[in-house]
């Protein structure tokens, strides 16, 4: 009960570092990153350029730390930022923005814009301007455990029923492990299979993993708020959890914004290396692949395109694990124009997907229009990504405009084709 | 000297290897495609004598001298000899009431087909009673001659931009061709004088096209007055590097050093200069050791003297250093501010927990 604006411009000057004051004297207005986001392209608003999401920010560090804004904001010229102003620009860095980072690509002078809407979301949540969907979340998950309020019997649920459909072994709490596996929510609740695809993976490459029934959820919706100290508990759980079993890898699931908190933000928010790696789950497939290991005992056939999420790909580094795994099991892969690093958001990251306004659920389906484009022009019936939460949000959006776009998981795909 | 440019040309010996080549130069000068040249050579070569109409106004003949004297005997003269120049005071043979009897004789016989050129501005102060020929004033001959002419070519400073007369106090009320007559196309080829092979560049684009060639802003053909004397000057390196003559006769100077600072107008000037240079090639200007002075440009006479540098740049170190000492300083102290005050932002934070994202 005790967010203010006095709080969240104490943390917006509290974030403020080197990088964010040489973007914001490097910015040159010139419009691009607008093109690059896909909440303007499709609704041609100028107030969705990425830059003015930031604008807030921008007056901060000029009255705060630049000799001329100080002057300004003597003598009147730059007015203070108020909790109105605050509020206004909720929707603006929530609602419609996924941090899918495409902003940050096309900026002609290297600013990082995504950067700075994740400090800036520090100061909107200690000022209390978060949308009730990801408040709700994040509560869900620092007191049950997830952000779908999902408890460990639920997990155990299906772990006992992938053991049933497989009949292979899925330990828990086993020390020593090559890989502790985390799932997100989503998985659990929607995408059961991921799980039974896992263990038969796994079991065919003779590696040996864990679940922890004290760390298996991988989202953390402290980073999508933005609240640091918020993400930093969630995160501990990982990282305890992991030493304690003392496994050597953990592995990020699907979901793309898992694979961000984990493996870049979580060092940081910890404040120091971890003892073990964090890979992602096409990274140990592909990995797997070369070695010889994922053999298919038979191919899908109808055409398909890829859509890589943004957190796993643009901004999470893993660029090429996914093209040569679909080649692996799709006969008839067709690559997309804006494809991989340049691929345009499913419309719901970054915590979009956990507003469930009116304005923004409406402005999601907008959005998806990009989508819809890129599936039509590769006319296309099926789409495959690897982000648990792209897939709910782009299921959302096909639901919409009532087309008959088959949405898959990449991992589902190779284990439903693997060979027994 | 009747018939084809070729046969004439032949006649005094220049081969058709010869004539082609420097089509070719031609056309290239004048940035068109290699394949010009030989349209070029094909259409003049075969052109019938185009009728010329040379009417000299307030001038000092320096353009005519340019042109027919400058170096004996070239392509560019004998193409010029090759037009049938219908009147020109300075080179006909006739005098008085026979000449103006030419001149209305040729443009009577090729009324809308002569190409008029000018050389001299035109007075307008007293009527024009500055300058007239034959009892007529200058501006009441231009507007005659232009009313039929196809295309008139404004040769020199005085006629494309006013040049001396026009100089302050331009006590003759002086002004431009183009000031003057506005519904024919003009070519100005400013210079005092003009590069010879400018005019008969522009002569060759009117006999093989049929058009003017393109034009900038102030009317130049953009051939030939597309860059500064300074962008394809030989001595640019040693302006690049900052080595500048300081006196005429100066280590510098005789280096051959950029002659900036004695007032060279290069950067400012667009001419041919440069690259076609003068008297056949031989020098131009610069090369002699002596800046540009302009003379192609608009009112170069009273561009504020020939010797005086076009800018003088401040003390640059002293000024520098001065620069960097208080802005070195005024960055110190800010970035001292701004880590007390972010210092001051990491203290004041208290740990969120979930109850703090209320208001």
């Amino acid at each position: 009960m005790s967010a203010s604006l006095e709080k969240g411009i104490n943390a917006l000057k509290q974030v403020i570092d080197a990088p964010i004051a040489s973007y914001f004297n490097s910015c040159v207005h010139c419009g691009l990153c607008a093109d690059a986001c896909l909440f303007y392209t499709e609704t041609g608003d100028p107030k969705y350029t990425p830059i003015h999401k930031l604008e807030p920010l921008r007056r901060v560090y000029e009255q705060e730390y630049t000799l001329l804004g100080r002057l300004k904001k003597v003598v009147g010229l730059s007015k203070p930022v108020t909790d109105d102003e605050l509020d206004q620009w909720q929707s603006l860095v929530y609602d419609s923005c996924t941090m899918c980072g495409r902003c940050s690509m096309v900026c002609p002078v290297g600013n990082d814009i995504v950067y700075m809407v994740r400090k800036f979301r520090e100061g909107m949540a200690a000022s209390g301007h978060v949308p009730d969907g990801i408040k709700g979340a994040t509560q869900r998950t620092v007191e049950i455990g997830g952000p779908m309020g999902l408890k460990w019997p639920a997990v155990a649920n299906v772990i006992r029923k992938a053991e049933e459909a497989t009949g292979l072994a899925i330990p828990v709490d086993k020390e020593g492990a090559d890989y502790l596996v985390l799932l997100s929510s989503m998985e659990i609740v929607n995408f059961p299979e991921y799980l039974e695809a896992l263990a038969k993976i796994f079991s065919k490459a003779g590696i040996s993993f864990t679940l922890a029934s004290d760390a298996f959820e991988a989202t953390n919706a402290g980073i999508q708020i933005g609240n640091s100290d918020i993400a930093k508990v969630i995160v501990s759980r990982i990282v305890d959890a992991a030493e304690k079993l003392k496994v050597k890898n953990v592995l990020s699931p699907e979901c793309g914004h898992a694979y961000m908190a984990i493996r870049w933000e979580g060092p940081n928010l910890i404040g120091r290396p971890f003892t073990f790696n964090v890979v992602h789950v096409l990274e140990l497939l592909d990995e797997l692949r070369l070695k010889g290991v994922l053999k298919m005992k038979s191919t899908f056939k109808e055409p398909l395109i890829l859509h890589d999420p943004c957190q796993i790909v643009r901004r999470g580094g893993v660029l090429q694990a996914a093209e040569p795994l679909i080649q692996q099991v799709a006969d008839n892969y067709i690559p997309i124009v804006d494809k991989q690093k340049w691929n345009w958001c499913c419309g719901g990251g970054g915590g979009a997907s956990a507003i469930h306004t009116d304005e923004a659920e409406a402005l999601r389906a907008k959005v998806f229009q990009v989508k819809k484009r890129q599936i039509e022009e590769a006319g296309v019936s099926t789409m495959v990504t690897f982000c648990a939460n792209c897939r709910i949000v782009m299921e959302e959006g096909v639901d919409h405009y009532e087309m008959d776009t088959k949405l898959l998981g990449l991992t589902e795909l190779l284990a439903e084709h693997l060979e027994d | 000297m009747q018939g084809p440019l070729i046969d004439t040309l032949a006649r005094q010996g220049i081969t058709r290897r010869t004539f082609l080549k420097y089509c070719t130069t031609l056309a290239s000068m004048m940035a068109l495609p290699p394949a010009a040249g030989l349209a070029m050579a094909e259409a003049m070569a075969a052109a019938r004598r185009p009728s010329v109409i040379w009417l000299p106004f307030q001038e000092c003949t320096g353009c005519t001298e340019s042109i027919t004297r400058s170096h004996s005997p070239t392509l560019e003269g004998m193409i010029f000899d090759m037009i049938s120049l219908d009147y020109q005071e300075t080179l006909m043979a006739a005098a008085g009431h026979q000449a103006e009897e030419a001149l209305q004789a040729a443009m009577k016989e090729n009324a809308g087909k002569y190409l008029l050129i000018v050389d001299g501005s035109i007075p307008l102060d007293m009527d024009g009673a500055y300058s007239c020929i034959g009892g007529r004033s200058n501006v009441e001959i231009l507007k005659e001659a232009a009313a039929g002419a196809a295309a008139i070519v404004a040769m020199g400073s005085c006629a494309a931009f006013g040049g001396i007369p026009k100089a302050n106090p331009n006590p003759t009320g002086a002004v431009s061709v183009s000031d003057i007559i506005k519904d024919k196309p003009i070519v100005n080829i400013p210079g005092c004088p003009p590069i010879p092979v400018v005019m008969t560049g522009v002569l060759a684009h009117y006999l093989t096209f049929g058009s003017l060639p393109e034009l900038d802003d102030k009317g130049r053909p953009k051939a030939f007055f597309g860059e500064t004397i300074h962008d394809r000057c030989y001595r640019r390196p040693f302006y690049d590097q900052g080595k500048f003559a300081k006196t005429f006769d100066d280590e510098g100077a005789r280096m051959g050093w950029c002659l900036f600072e004695l007032g060279c107008k290069g950067p400012v000037t667009y001419n041919a200069c440069a690259t076609v240079k003068w008297n056949g090639g031989t020098s131009w200007p610069v090369e002699s050791g002596h800046g540009c002075l302009g003379c192609s440009e608009p009112d170069f006479w009273d561009a504020g003297g020939f010797y005086k540098a076009l800018s003088v740049p401040a003390d640059p170190l002293e000024f520098g250093a001065a620069a960097a000492v208080v802005g070195a300083g005024a960055g110190v102290a800010v970035s001292f501010a701004n880590r007390a005050k972010k210092r001051a932002a990491k203290a004041a934070h208290q740990t969120t927990t979930l109850a703090d994202l209320e208001k």
